[in-house]
């Protein structure tokens, strides 16, 4: 079985692989929408940004953003401003996570959106509100429920994904298990790292599907 | 109350309006007839900005609303006076447009709240009288959903008239509703009209025209053709094309 040390390293890991997933997911709902919002506006200026943004980091391996933004942009910044723009790995890899879910989920809510009757947002107008008004009170909390799934399959690639922070030098769940087989030549480590990610996957995946069923009520 | 003068609206090529004149003053019920895709909705929603008309003056309570010519404005109305201007015009569409996310007392509330940013309980109180008004008191806490067309349109009129508009445009707000539903909507419509609102109508109801319209407007091809009092109009109408359209809906 896992000696004290072994269980407290893959407890370590849990922590870190957690801290990646739920940072990603927040930061990149709060910029997906606002990258959706971008997406779907008149304004051709705010078009073309969102949209070159979504292009890049959907059209590049993730791996390669962690390393960008890891390792490039600190030799950048050196070069362009004289000091490097360095933060620590952990905080380096969140925001390269955050990111990259930003533009996956720009386009699931971009879609969602989209997918709301044109007739809510002309009454919402006719009622004397805003823009911005009729899409955070009444769009958007109705794009909610067609969101859900596709959030929560973002949420599990996501998980899934913080694995490749093993290459950037940190110690997730996998990294720390594929440790414990190097130093003791025995494989059945890889077992508890396949538990922790099934019982987190399916842990969303019951909370995912409850929430979608309570917002039933009003269709 | 409203003047729209010398108004135009394209789309692209297409003309939808040509030449719109028409003054509709306080107390009026106007019923507005035509053949599809005459540019009845157009009208309508050009008056309260959904769309904006290509040339011409729209005033709205004696005030300019809007003022263009060729697609660009003529003249630089703040916005938020236009937003003003428009909150006087409550607007109920064919396909009532209710929020499905909220309840019938929430979609009533939801405007006055965060247009008017008045207090919830004057909103309230104002929403349970309006919902009397239309005979669902019962029904307030209901997801829209759970109601039927008829009932659905009534709450849809309650909620536009929430934010106690000047003016009420009603967009066909019966003809997607089953024959038997019709009636209740009618009769709701009847009671803000006999109660001095101000209204313009585009329906195909000659019963309601008759009864409580004060001029029915013919449009067709985005002109108005023919306007007049509604016995005249519906019963012994001077141009061709008003009386062949009024042979195919009878
Ligand atoms: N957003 C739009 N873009 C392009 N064309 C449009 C648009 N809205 C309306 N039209 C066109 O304008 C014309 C007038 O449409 P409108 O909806 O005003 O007619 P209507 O008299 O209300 O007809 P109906 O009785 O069918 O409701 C139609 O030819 C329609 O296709
Ligand atoms: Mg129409």
């Amino acid at each position: 079985m896992l000696t004290i040390p072994q269980v407290m390293a893959l407890v370590d890991g849990t922590i870190l692989t957690m801290q990646l997933t739920l940072i990603g997911i927040t930061a990149g709902i709060v910029l997906g929408v606002l990258l959706a919002l971008g997406r779907i506006s008149k304004s051709r200026i705010l078009n073309g940004i969102t949209w070159v943004y979504v292009w890049a980091f959907r059209g590049t391996p993730l791996l390669m953003q962690l390393f960008i933004i890891v390792y490039a942009v600190p030799l950048f910044t050196l070069d362009l401003f004289g000091f490097p723009l360095r933060l620590p790995i952990l905080a380096a890899a969140a925001v390269a996570y955050s990111l990259n879910s930003a533009a996956y989920l720009a386009e699931i809510i971009r879609a969602g959106i989209q997918s709301i009757d044109k007739g809510q947002m002309e009454a919402s107008k006719a009622l004397g509100m805003s823009y911005y008004q009729a899409m955070f009170k009444i769009i958007i909390p109705q794009a909610y429920r067609r969101l859900i799934p596709p959030v929560g399959n973002e949420l599990i690639m996501l998980l899934k994904d913080t694995s490749l922070v093993a290459s950037i030098g940190l110690f997730d769940v996998l990294r720390t298990t594929s440790q414990m087989t190097n130093a003791t030549g025995k494989a059945f480590y890889y077992i508890y790292a396949a538990i922790i990610y099934l019982f987190f996957t399916t842990i969303i995946q019951v909370v995912f599907d409850k929430v979608e069923k309570k917002y039933s009520i009003y269709d | 109350m409203i003047k729209l003068e010398n108004v135009y609206k394209s789309f692209g090529d297409l003309e939808v309006l040509k030449d719109i004149n028409l003054e509709v003053k306080s107390g009026e019920v106007v019923c507005v007839i035509g053949p599809s895709g005459s540019g009845k909705s157009t009208m309508l929603r050009c008056l309260n900005q959904l769309e904006r008309i290509t040339s011409g003056k729209i005033y709205i309570d004696g005030e300019l609303a809007d003022e263009r010519e060729m697609g660009k404005d003529l003249k630089e109305i703040p916005p938020e006076k236009v937003q003003e201007l428009c909150t006087e015009l409550g607007m109920v569409f064919q396909r009532f447009n209710l929020f499905p996310h909220l309840t019938v007392l929430e979609n009533i509330t939801i405007a006055p709240k965060i247009v008017r940013k008045k207090q919830e309980s004057e909103i309230k109180k104002i929403a349970l009288d309006l919902l009397k008004l239309v005979g669902l008191e019962d029904k307030k806490d209901e997801y829209p959903s759970r109601l039927s067309g008829g009932q659905q349109q009534r709450v849809a009129i309650a909620r536009a008239l929430a934010m106690q508009p000047k003016i009420m445009l009603f967009d066909e707000p019966t003809s997607a509703l089953d024959p038997e539903l019709v009636g209740e909507v009618l009769e709701v419509m009847k009671k803000l009209a006999k109660d001095g609102m101000t209204m313009i109508v585009v329906t195909h109801e000659m019963g309601f025209a008759k009864e409580v319209g004060t001029r029915v407007i013919f449009m067709d091809e985005g002109r108005i053709i023919e306007e007049g009092d509604p016995k005249v109009i519906f019963d012994s109408p001077k141009e061709d094309r008003t009386k062949s359209f009024l042979k195919k809906i009878l």
